[in-house]
Order: structure tokens, then C-alpha cells, then sequence
């Protein structure tokens, strides 16, 4: 095993926190709990060390929710595979979360068109469409209310970023939001 | 009517409700991940109390530091239930506490009087 390798990848990537493997949420509520001191430590602003954390939730409990392979066993208690970056991109200066996971081929329209959808507004128009969304409950399901990535658009200083990679017979969804 | 008391995990607030008092109060932070199931007992205490509630003032008190977007939807249905108290005549006050160098808890709450216009609610710096 060469771990230099994903080290070097680490620094080159300016990966601050990451995490790959099965997500739980007491796993979610551990991690995003470690990167908010980090980056405190730090001396990252209050805004900063709050928007992570809420784009890191968000991310993190879309995967449990969402990804192939979930083990729903547990009732009410999901555990999914996925991968979690938090880092530093050097050029933009920003910081920024990004996650991957296995998805069903059905599942790339439906992400798709909320994708466009959401990117499809400006910035400030997000708060509203939001509210609107929570007002009448029209994603709502079981576990949530269907708004976790209009929440990450609202809080990121860009447009979600995403794509989809065909890796022999699996299809892994990722995402990348700025703070 | 019994008071209804959830103590605080890392991801879900302690929520204190005092039937009596109709004083309600819930603080921490809320990021279940099967929101819907985790606020049922609190959803449903509420409609409880509010269909037997005296004419004295009822007061929900909010400090919230962190809300996911399921927790966000809870609150709304929480807001929807209190403001159908309102409609009816109760005497319903909200206050939303915040840290003061927490902007996304104040945006919640100023999307949240924006929303609910006919409620009283007070938007509270902390400290």
C-alpha cells in the first residue's frame, strides 16, 4: 500500500478533512462536529466555519438517504457508502465540500433536473424558492423535505457543481459546493 | 396535560415544554437525520396542548443555533400549527434567540416572520 501517494494527492487537493466508507449519523455528526474546530482553529470566521458545516450536513445526510446500497436494515437508521472532502481550492481561495456516491441509473434525471433547476436561479432568489418549497411540501418524503440541495446552493458562493461517472456498471453521482 | 421533556443529544435540541406555564421552549442544535419520526411527539404535544389552552399568553421560545433543511420543514409545520392558535384567538408569542455573529439563524428567523406575518415573533441577540 502506498499512502504517500493519497497523501500527495491530499496536499495537491488541499483536502483539509476526508472521509471514504460506510456514513452513518452518528459518523456525519462526529465528522462535521471535527472540521467545524479545525477549521476554528484555524481562525476561519464564524460565517465560514457555519456555512461548512451546514453544506457538510446536507451532503452527508443526502448520502445516507440517497445512495445504492444503503443499508436500511435498521429501520429508521440508515448507512450508506460515500466519500467526503472538505478542502481548500488553491486558485478560487475558497473552501469547499464535495461528495460521491453510487446512484441508480434512474436516479441521474431526477438529480439532473434539480440540478438545473436550482442553477437556474440567482443567488438571492434561492431564499425564496426555499420557502416556497418547504411551504408546500411538494419533495417531501419520508426523511426529509426534498430541499437539501437548494439549502447548499443557497448557502454556497457558486453554483452547485456536479457531474456523473460511469465506472464499469456503476454510475457515482458527485458534487462539489464552494463556500 | 403533561409536560413534555426531550433531553438534548449532540444532533437534536432539548426541547421543555410546560403545559401550565404555556411557556414551551426548545434550544440546541437539530439535525436528526429521520426528522419527521423525531418530531412527531413534539408535533403532536403542540396540537394537544393548543386545542385545551387558556386565554393566558403561550410562548414558544426558540434558540435554535443550527437547522438542517428537514428540521427547517418541522419548524414550518410547528409555525402552521401556531398560527392556526393565532387565527382562533390565542394569545401566541415567539422568541427567536440567536447568537449575534450567527447570520444564517437570523435569516431563518426573519424568513420565518416573513412567512408567518400574522404571529408575533421577536427576533433576540443573545448576550
Amino acid at each position: 500500500m502506498n499512502i504517500s501517494k493519497i497523501r500527495t494527492i491530499m496536499q495537491e487537493e488541499g483536502i483539509v478533512f476526508s472521509f471514504s466508507g460506510m456514513i452513518s449519523q452518528s459518523l456525519t455528526s462526529f465528522m462535521v462536529e471535527t472540521a467545524k474546530n479545525q477549521l476554528e482553529e484555524q481562525g476561519e470566521d464564524a460565517k465560514t466555519t457555519r456555512t461548512m458545516f451546514s453544506i457538510a450536513i446536507e451532503q452527508l445526510q443526502n448520502i445516507m438517504s440517497y445512495s445504492k446500497n444503503k443499508d436500511t436494515s435498521n429501520s429508521s437508521k440508515y448507512i450508506s457508502p460515500g466519500v467526503i472532502l472538505i478542502g481548500v481550492d488553491i486558485d478560487k481561495d475558497k473552501y469547499y465540500i464535495s461528495s460521491s456516491n453510487e446512484i441508480d441509473e434512474d436516479d441521474k434525471i431526477r438529480i439532473t433536473q434539480k440540478m438545473e433547476y436550482i442553477n437556474s436561479f440567482e443567488k438571492s432568489e434561492l431564499r425564496k424558492v426555499l420557502r416556497e418549497k418547504l411551504r408546500s411540501a411538494e419533495d417531501k418524503h419520508e426523511r426529509g423535505a426534498g430541499v437539501g440541495f437548494i439549502e447548499m446552493a443557497k448557502r454556497s458562493s457558486e453554483e452547485l457543481e456536479y457531474d456523473f461517472e460511469t465506472v464499469g456498471e456503476k454510475l457515482y453521482f458527485h458534487i462539489k459546493t464552494y463556500i | 396535560m403533561e409536560n413534555l421533556i426531550i433531553e438534548a443529544t449532540q444532533y437534536t435540541p432539548k426541547i421543555d415544554f410546560n403545559a401550565k406555564s404555556q411557556s414551551l421552549s426548545i434550544v440546541g442544535k437539530s439535525y436528526p437525520e429521520n426528522t419527521f419520526e423525531y418530531y412527531e411527539p413534539v408535533i403532536v404535544w403542540i396540537t394537544e396542548f393548543l386545542s385545551n389552552v387558556s386565554d393566558d399568553i403561550i410562548t414558544l421560545y426558540l434558540d435554535l443555533e443550527y437547522l438542517n433543511s428537514s428540521s427547517l420543514k418541522a419548524y414550518f409545520d410547528i409555525f402552521d400549527l401556531l398560527e392556526a392558535a393565532h387565527n382562533e384567538g390565542k394569545k401566541v408569542q415567539i422568541e427567536w434567540v440567536f447568537d449575534a455573529d450567527n447570520d444564517i439563524c437570523e435569516e431563518t428567523g426573519e424568513d420565518f416572520m416573513e412567512d408567518f406575518k400574522s404571529l408575533d415573533i421577536k427576533l433576540v441577540v443573545k448576550g
